[in-house]
């Protein structure tokens, strides 16, 4: 059994559908010859792997140390109520998957914020909600 | 062999000993929650750390191995204060509060977290409660889950995946979140979980516990238009008594019939006199299997656990499972219809209660397929429960017996409740019907014990019968998978539970394997005790045969007491 083989494939079935379905969890469960519940268990040990579908646009506000000292909780609270959805919730139209994660790796620049994989850096909650409404 | 010091005793111990193992050796406990003898080490709980000399940190002592001249010292103030601190924060998450939950637990009188704050003279909690907000999963007809006690320990999750070969929950999340659940948190009920309950053996909390039916039990009992009539399965008599105190072992029967007629059921029958007309109805079967060319090898279907886990798991080997209804069934269906005949009870007016080692009973009582033969599949510790609740001084009972007509068994019936037991059972009686004579050495030994898989040929007459026998689902999947790769048998005993019904997942709790191995004595002293050990020489099966079915595998048999089965799938 490798677990380091079982990331890259389950980075790959993210990236094929945007989320990890049962159908892959329980393919790879039959190649490592392990519960598809174990396998679910290590999915979920990783915060970034989604094993339900996310919206068209996956936004993650960092609201950890450095960027809450730089008024994050503002872009948290403006981009919740602009949305209508809490963490992990994704928006009736499927177009936009809210998160409020732990660190996006630019504590200098905060507060940060990612839509997909572009990464925006010293917003604030005007900034935002200027970027959501440019998803097309 | 290694030299080790442990609070000043010198000892001597094989290598790979752990220290945990080795305090044992002389003679000091040092307290343990989520180890078990049973399963994998697991190390996560921490609260058998220990002072090893010249190492910077505690060392959890079920985790690591001595080395040679270690000094270990067990229980410093160092090491009582960090287990009381663990203790605090493991009780944190555990639902206390001021819910008084220890009262209406369902292990408020075996609560491993109480022995253990007990253990560690533990005397106030200085941390508040946290309010984990989880519901319950109500999911499944057999288990419930309380996750808000769940102190992830992860000994269900081991038991499940190591011994039962299933792997029903995991750790899912990370840090603070991280908890234990099932595939999505889809539920128990909603997954391959077989049902066998041995989740809630592998628990020290009330997280998990069987479905309560007893209360619908008592609705019953104080109906008066309701007739209810109760059965006991063999391995409830050889454990009950450990609900009161008593040390494992103990044949409990008459004092449980004469606690049941106390109850006020109407009628108390016997899950053995089933047994035996299963002998009857399985034996038959794997003759007629074995000279039309029937689908081998036949397998075993009393155990409930067994058949969901074949339905999941290898639904291409349906066919050959036996049609036999389980004992539990096969008696509920006859409650139902012969009975209710002679009596000239309309059967919507009767009740019929099992008292199963079992938990997926329940979930058997409910399969679609055979609905209404039982109505409520209770526990042995749901008996015990009830027997409590009306203050019958069961130990010092008079002993009675079950009622007449279907009440009587032979000792093949009562060791259906160990692995082995049905096998045995089943060649006793194979082995006359086609011989002629009895079988040689009536008590048949290679398929008793303990040991996971037991193989053994039979010689009845030109045919050499291949026999196997297997409990514990893990145990079971490896000889399903000898099975498919094309080992030849004729009939084959599988079982759910490690020990088989006697370990079952509705026994009081404790049940491990040596609990299982004293009531397992007890099963066999049984048998020596029965005047019939034959199931084919039990008159009142002899009896229903003559008066109401006709022969073995009759159609009016086939109506009562066969079923089918359903592919599930995974």
């Amino acid at each position: 059994m490798n677990d380091g083989r079982m990331m890259e494939k389950l980075h790959n079935i993210q990236t094929t559908y945007g989320y990890i379905p049962e159908n892959e969890i329980e393919k790879l469960a039959d190649e490592y010859a392990m519960s598809k519940t174990k396998v679910y268990g290590v999915i979920s040990f990783y915060s970034m792997f989604h094993t339900e579908p996310t919206g068209k646009y996956l936004i993650r506000i960092c609201n950890s140390l450095s960027c809450h000292l730089n008024r994050s909780d503002d872009v948290v609270t403006g981009v919740q109520e602009y949305l209508g959805v809490e963490s992990g919730e994704t928006t009736e139209d499927k177009k936009y998957t809210l998160e409020i994660v732990e660190c996006l790796g630019h504590c200098g620049e905060g507060p940060v914020m990612m839509v997909n994989d572009k990464i925006y850096t010293h917003v604030s909650k005007a900034a935002a909600l200027k970027i959501l409404k440019e998803c097309m | 062999m290694i030299n080790v010091t442990i609070d000043g005793q010198k000892l001597q111990v094989p290598e790979g000993t752990t220290i945990l193992n080795a305090a044992k050796m002389a003679h000091i406990k040092i307290p343990t929650l989520c180890y078990s003898e049973e399963l994998s080490i697991y190390g996560g709980c921490r609260i058998c750390v220990v002072e090893v000399e010249n190492e910077r940190l505690l060392q959890p002592s079920c985790a690591v191995a001595v080395k040679e001249g270690m000094v270990v010292k067990t229980h410093t103030p160092k090491v009582r204060e960090v287990r009381k601190t663990i203790f605090e924060l493991m009780i944190a998450s555990h639902d206390l509060g001021c819910k008084l939950n220890c009262l209406t637990c369902s292990r408020g009188d075996n609560c491993d977290l109480q022995r253990l704050a007990q253990e560690l003279g533990i005397r106030e909690i200085r941390l508040n409660a946290l309010d984990k907000n989880m519901s319950n999963d109500y999911s499944s007809y057999s288990i419930v889950r309380e996750p808000n006690k769940c102190i992830s320990c992860h000994r269900c999750v081991r038991r499940c995946e190591e011994i039962q070969g299933i792997g029903i929950f995991t750790k899912a999340n990370r840090g603070p979140a991280a908890v234990i659940t099932t595939f999505k948190n889809k539920g128990m009920g909603n997954l391959e979980c077989v049902n066998c309950g041995q989740c809630i053996h592998a628990c020290p909390t009330g997280a998990l516990h069987e479905v309560y039916h007893y209360e619908n039990v008592w609705d019953a009992l104080h109906d008066p238009t309701k007739h209810v009539v109760v059965q006991t399965a063999p391995a409830v008599r050889v454990a009950l008594a450990e609900a009161f105190g008593e040390k494992p072992g103990r044949i409990f029967t008459e004092q449980m019939v004469a606690a049941l007629k106390r109850l006020g059921f109407d009628k108390v029958f016997d899950t053995d006199f089933s047994a035996d007309l299963t002998i009857m109805e399985e034996g038959t079967e794997l003759l007629g299997r074995i000279q039309n060319g029937g689908t081998l090898p036949m397998l075993t279907s009393c155990s409930p656990g067994w058949i969901k886990f074949i339905e999941h798991f290898y639904p291409e080997f349906l066919d050959n499972i036996s049609s036999c209804k389980s004992p539990q069934q096969m008696l509920g269906a006859l409650v139902k219809s012969y009975y209710a005949e002679k009596n000239n009870i309309p059967k919507e007016d009767i009740v019929v209660v099992s008292i199963m080692p079992c938990t997926a009973k329940k979930y058997e009582a409910r399969r679609p397929e055979m609905t209404g033969d039982v109505d409520y599949a209770l526990t042995t510790r749901e008996l015990a429960m009830m027997i409590k609740e009306v203050g019958i001084d069961v130990l010092n009972l008079e002993g009675e017996d079950y009622d007449k007509l279907m009440g009587s068994s032979s000792g093949a019936a009562v060791i259906f409740g160990a692995t082995g037991g049905v096998m045995e059972a089943a060649l006793r009686t194979v082995y006359e019907i086609l011989t002629g004579e009895e079988l040689p050495g009536i008590d048949f030994t290679p398929v008793r014990g303990i040991e996971g898989i037991k193989e053994a040929e039979v010689k009845v007459g030109d045919l050499t019968l291949k026999a196997a026998v297997a409990h514990g689902l893990s145990n079971v999947r490896r000889l399903m998978n000898m099975i498919r790769d094309g080992k030849e048998y004729h009939f084959i005993e599988m079982m759910a539970c490690p020990g088989g019904c006697i370990g079952g997942g509705g026994q009081p709790i404790p049940t491990d394997m040596e609990v299982v191995k004293k009531r397992m004595e007890a099963i066999y002293e049984s048998d020596l005790a029965h005047g019939y050990r034959k199931s084919h020489e039990n008159p009142e099966v002899q009896q229903l045969y003559d008066e109401y079915l006709g022969k073995p595998g009759s159609h009016k048999a086939h109506k009562l007491l066969h079923t089918h089965y359903t592919p599930r799938g995974l």
